[in-house]
């Protein structure tokens, strides 16, 4: 089955000029998170842990409840298994779920994207996923240098990068997406170009390559703290080029800060056509359902995170509630604001259209004075249709959502 | 009491010889306080100072002593603030006095702060009476410090009492030499009442309490008073002395202390050193009035903007009490509202500042201090600048004058050298060398002030291995050539680091403040100069090199909500930033600067 390219992630919600909103009738992507690692990557502040006695059963079993709760209200266009490592879960489990959610309805998706480690890909369960209507992998490689995964405490070798990418070629899978990561400590420019000339010789349709991020108490973050290692920044720089030099020259477009996807058709379209539309749902504020512990949904402006604790959410599910933590509505401005800020991420910027009919707001009147700041540096561009960051903006990407947010004034 | 019975005197010493150990035990023998109160020290009443050896201010103190010969006595001490930076103050106290007791160490001997002490002391022809103290340590020597008395101070020696406040040795001598050595206090002849006003102090219910010392006439509640540099009259509220707790007396006769009430409002109308007259027959002035004038400048800030207010309100407070330090609204770009202070000399400007942090608990902090540099302007006019802002521009300025010290530096002889260096590093001229002992020397030298200001004492301090001393007098003012040295910015002036430095200092202050404020200033996405200039010239420089970008991480469903929350309190602390010449500058890397 192939994918079924949309240009937009689904029908989003519009906010009238009184402000009313028109929210989506149903729910229509899914994020799944699946909890269980092997072993603990030294720069993973992801929530997730090594499985232990029967707690793959109980999870698979409290996802099947919190499914049943949700499935009324959803109709996936988009699913996304991330984590974790979707692939830990054995066969077995992984059959048991997806048989669930197809007597639930929702099977089907246009783009159904599971994550996988590449240590944990077997062909049958590479064939399982195809039969159920699997039709993307993301492989998580991060460095094509034995010495590198090693430092990152990544569980898989190179050469088993080599072998599940066969694999999946094999099953069928004609959309994969490598996950790559620069500016890792002790990573040189020449080992960078070396793994991304491997990793474009494989022919990916997609490519998600980001910088190593710091995260408070990981390993790696309390490294840095300790001095064992320093930040390059000049060197982050040049593999940020290097990078966007090697996809452009492989043929990817780079449609997102940290994201590259291969492109057929009529070149003149807002998305490459292997684009994440799961992700894009993400950068331009729509609604989704996220399950497992510790996933965030955001349902028709609400946004809520389930409990980062497999057993508590285990626990809750088991006892017929669900396992929300945390609950967050943002008035109107605010969540324009958040809207304009991630919004921004997306080489295409923000349709002056597509966002007042989201948020209700002009973003060229509510937003006049940072978008000057962000063009008079060189950093934004303004035309009649859109606003968008410019190259070399989107390498401040950060910069300019800090501008562009409105936070809610303190309650 | 008539005035052949009254005495009038007060204690001049170096930091830690015992002037406040020797007080308690003369307030102990005339049984003026208890024995369990003498196991307290009376007379400092501020923890601070009493932390630092320096009192800034007690109540002077009546004593009832019956001398050998069977005659009572009223004795007046009148405490004096320990450090010269109250000059006029000191001499404003010691001017109510006829004499002084001189403690010296026995085992220290004579230091830099007992020669200022003694200078003032001797200008007011008060007749001094040295004591030497701590003679119940096993190292001390009589001899060397009586030496040192003739030598360096022209004291007789053998007018020098031999004492131990701590053992009590020698206090019955000290007494009966105030009797019979300080004479008694001569009226002035003048038609009516002359009180000198030698301090004040303020109570919420009283209003400005005065300390005064009756020169000529009486003076009683009841009585219409002048102040006559004022012009100001009030009617007498309240009269009385201190034991040392205050206590009402119905009148305050010639020669005598005590205090004064008369419902003053405001501490600014009563200014040390001016003369309470009887305001329908009123006499002349004492002499010695001064305007006192601060010395050092500095810029007060509240380290939280919204300290503002605060802030103010405790200035006021201090100020109520210390009339000497003023304060006038300013605002800083980069550190925001706050004040212009001005202090008697340095070590004013930190006590003042302690008060502040410790006592009332506020965070703040000070600008680079300056003195007040008289600019002779081209067309003849003299204008007092005491802030760098305020200076003229160079082409309109003839030239500048800087104030200037005599300073007095004590130190032993290996480290002659190193005084010498230091001093002229400091700018400084030494006029001349005296041999204290075999072991000690003096250095009298001139500095401008401006470059004692920062670290000369704790150079000597280091340099000496806290064995060298050093006090200092003004002494008047220096033609010298000044430059106003800017911090530029990306080509705009930061003005919270302007100064006004010699030429020959600018470069080496401009180079070391511009890495500083390379260090402190936070990458942005272009270059930023730092320079330091004189008159547009640039005589430093450095570059805060851009970044070049953010970290370009991932950012899907699950991380927005974390990275909107991290991203909006970059966004707030970005609120609290200074933004000069377009750079984005944090209001604590101002700080950083100024703390190092
Ligand atoms: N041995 C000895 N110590 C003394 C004597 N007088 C004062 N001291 C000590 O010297 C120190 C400083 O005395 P203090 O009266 O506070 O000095 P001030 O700074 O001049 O007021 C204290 O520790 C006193 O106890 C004395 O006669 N003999
Ligand atoms: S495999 Fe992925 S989720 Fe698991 S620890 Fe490593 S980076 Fe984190």
């Amino acid at each position: 089955m192939a994918v079924r390219p949309c240009e937009s992630p689904g029908p989003a919600p519009a906010t009238r000029p009184d402000g009313s909103v028109t929210w989506e009738p149903q729910v229509r992507h899914l994020y799944v998170h699946v909890p269980f690692c092997a072993h603990k990557c030294e720069y993973c502040a992801f929530y997730s842990e090594v499985p232990r006695g029967d707690l793959m059963e109980r999870y698979v079993k409290a996802l099947g409840r919190e499914l049943e709760r949700v499935a009324a209200d959803l109709r996936p266009r988009t699913i996304f298994f991330g984590g974790g490592t979707p692939s830990l879960l054995p066969l077995r489990l992984w059959e048991r779920l997806l048989r669930q959610m197809d007597r639930l309805h929702l099977l089907g998706a246009a783009e159904f994207t599971i994550e996988c480690n590449p240590a944990t890909v077997s062909a049958d369960k590479a064939r399982l996923f195809r039969d159920f209507g699997v039709n993307r992998v993301s492989l998580g490689v991060q460095s094509l240098d034995e010495a590198l995964l090693e430092r990152l405490g990544r569980i898989h070798s190179r050469r088993q990068v080599f072998e599940s990418w066969e694999t999946l070629r094999a099953a069928g899978f004609e959309h994969l997406n490598l996950d790559l990561m620069f500016a890792i400590p002790g990573q040189t420019l020449a080992v960078w170009r070396a793994t991304l000339r491997e990793a474009l010789a494989l022919g990916s349709e997609h490519l998600s390559t980001y910088e190593v991020i710091y995260e408070e108490d990981t390993p790696l973050f309390a490294q840095l703290r300790a001095g064992r290692f320093e930040v390059d920044e000049d060197l982050a720089c040049a593999m940020y080029d290097e990078l966007l030099e090697a996809a452009a020259a492989a043929g990817y477009r780079q449609y997102e800060v940290a994201n590259f996807a291969r492109h057929d058709g009529p070149s003149e379209t807002p998305l490459p056509t292997h684009a994440c539309r799961h992700n894009v749902n993400y950068w331009r504020g729509g609604s989704f359902y996220g399950l497992g512990p510790s996933a965030t949904s955001y349902v028709r402006g609400v946004r809520t995170r389930n409990a980062a604790n497999t057993l508590r959410y285990c626990a809750a599910l088991e006892t017929g509630r669900r396992a929300v933590e945390f609950r967050e509505a943002l008035p109107p401005l605010a969540r324009a604001g958040e809207a304009a800020a991630f919004g921004v991420r997306m080489v295409r910027g923000w349709p002056f259209a597509d966002f007042t009919r989201l948020t209700g707001f002009d973003l060229r009147r509510e937003w006049a004075e940072d978008l000057a700041w962000l063009v008079a540096r060189g950093l934004g561009e303004i035309s009649p249709e859109a606003f968008r960051l410019t190259r070399r903006g989107l390498r401040f990407a950060d910069l300019a959502a800090e501008r562009l947010l409105r936070p809610a004034p303190p309650d | 009491m008539d005035v052949a019975h009254i005495r009038n005197f007060s204690i001049i010493a170096h930091i830690d010889h015992g002037k406040t150990t020797l007080s308690d035990r003369l307030l102990h023998r005339t049984g003026t306080i208890s024995d369990r109160e003498m196991q307290e020290q009376l007379l400092d009443s501020m923890d601070l100072e009493r932390e630092r050896g320096i009192t800034i201010k007690a109540h002077p103190v009546t004593m009832h002593y019956r001398a050998k010969h069977g005659e009572t006595y009223e004795l007046n001490l009148i405490d004096t603030p320990g450090h010269v930076d109250f000059s006029y103050e000191v001499s404003r106290s010691l001017s109510a006095c006829e004499g002084a007791l001189l403690v010296v160490d026995a085992a220290q001997g004579v230091e830099a702060q007992t020669v200022a002490n003694v200078h003032l002391a001797m200008r007011q022809n008060l007749t001094i009476i040295p004591v030497i103290n701590k003679i119940d340590l096993p190292h001390a020597n009589v001899d060397l410090v009586k030496t040192q008395l003739e030598d360096i101070l022209a004291i007789p020696a053998d007018t020098a009492i031999l004492a131990s406040a701590k053992e009590g040795i020698g206090i019955d001598e000290i007494l009966e030499a105030i009797v019979h050595r300080i004479p008694p206090p001569k009226p002035t002849g003048a038609p009516s009442l002359q009180a000198l006003c030698f301090d004040s102090y303020f109570d919420t219910y009283k209003g400005v309490v005065t300390h005064v010392r009756v020169f000529n006439g009486e003076v009683r509640p009841g009585m219409l008073v002048k102040l006559l540099h004022t012009g100001k009259t009030y009617e007498v509220k309240e009269v009385g002395s201190f034991n040392p707790k205050p206590y009402v007396r119905d009148r305050l006769e010639v020669g005598e202390t005590g205090y004064l009430t008369a419902n003053i409002k405001s501490p600014k109308e009563v200014k040390m050193g001016d003369t309470f007259t009887d305001a329908k027959h009123p006499s002349p002035a004492l002499p010695g009035f001064q305007e006192v004038h601060p010395m050092v400048f500095s810029g007060l800030y509240p380290i939280n903007t919204a300290d503002y207010e605060h802030l103010k309100a405790n200035l006021a407070k201090l100020q109520l009490n210390d009339p000497a330090f003023v304060y006038t609204p300013e605002s800083s770009v980069a550190l925001g509202f706050g004040f212009r202070c001005g202090f008697l000399g340095l070590l004013h400007l930190e006590i003042v500042q302690e008060r502040l942090r410790r006592h009332y608990g506020m965070d703040i902090i000070a600008t680079y201090p300056s003195v007040v540099y008289r600019v002779k302007l081209t067309d003849g006019t003299i204008k007092e600048v005491d802030n760098p802002a305020y200076l003229p521009e160079p082409t309109s300025i003839d030239h500048i004058e800087e104030p200037i010290v005599k300073a007095y530096i004590i130190c032993p002889n290996e480290y002659i050298g190193d005084m010498m260096a230091l001093i002229s590093e400091k700018r400084g001229v030494l006029d001349h060398t005296e041999t204290l002992d075999t072991r000690r020397v003096m250095l009298t030298a001139t500095l401008p002030l401006n470059e004692i200001l920062i670290d000369f004492h704790d150079r000597i301090k280091s340099l000496t291995h806290g064995y060298g001393s050093m006090d200092y007098e003004h002494a008047g003012y220096q033609v010298s050539d000044m430059v106003k040295l800017e911090m530029l910015v990306n080509g705009e002036p930061v003005d919270a680091f302007s100064c006004i430095v010699h030429r020959d200092k600018a470069e080496a202050r401009g180079r070391a403040l511009a890495a500083k404020l390379k260090e402190v200033i936070p990458r942005q996405q272009f270059a930023v100069a730092i320079q330091a200039a004189i008159g547009g010239k640039i005589i430093a420089r450095e570059t805060v090199s851009a970044f070049r970008k953010d970290v370009t991480a991932k950012c899907y469903g699950g991380d927005i909500t974390r990275k909107r929350k991290l991203l909006e309190k970059q966004k707030e602390g970005k609120k609290r930033m200074k933004s000069i010449g377009s750079v984005d500058i944090p209001q604590e890397a101002f700080i950083e600067v100024l703390k190092a």
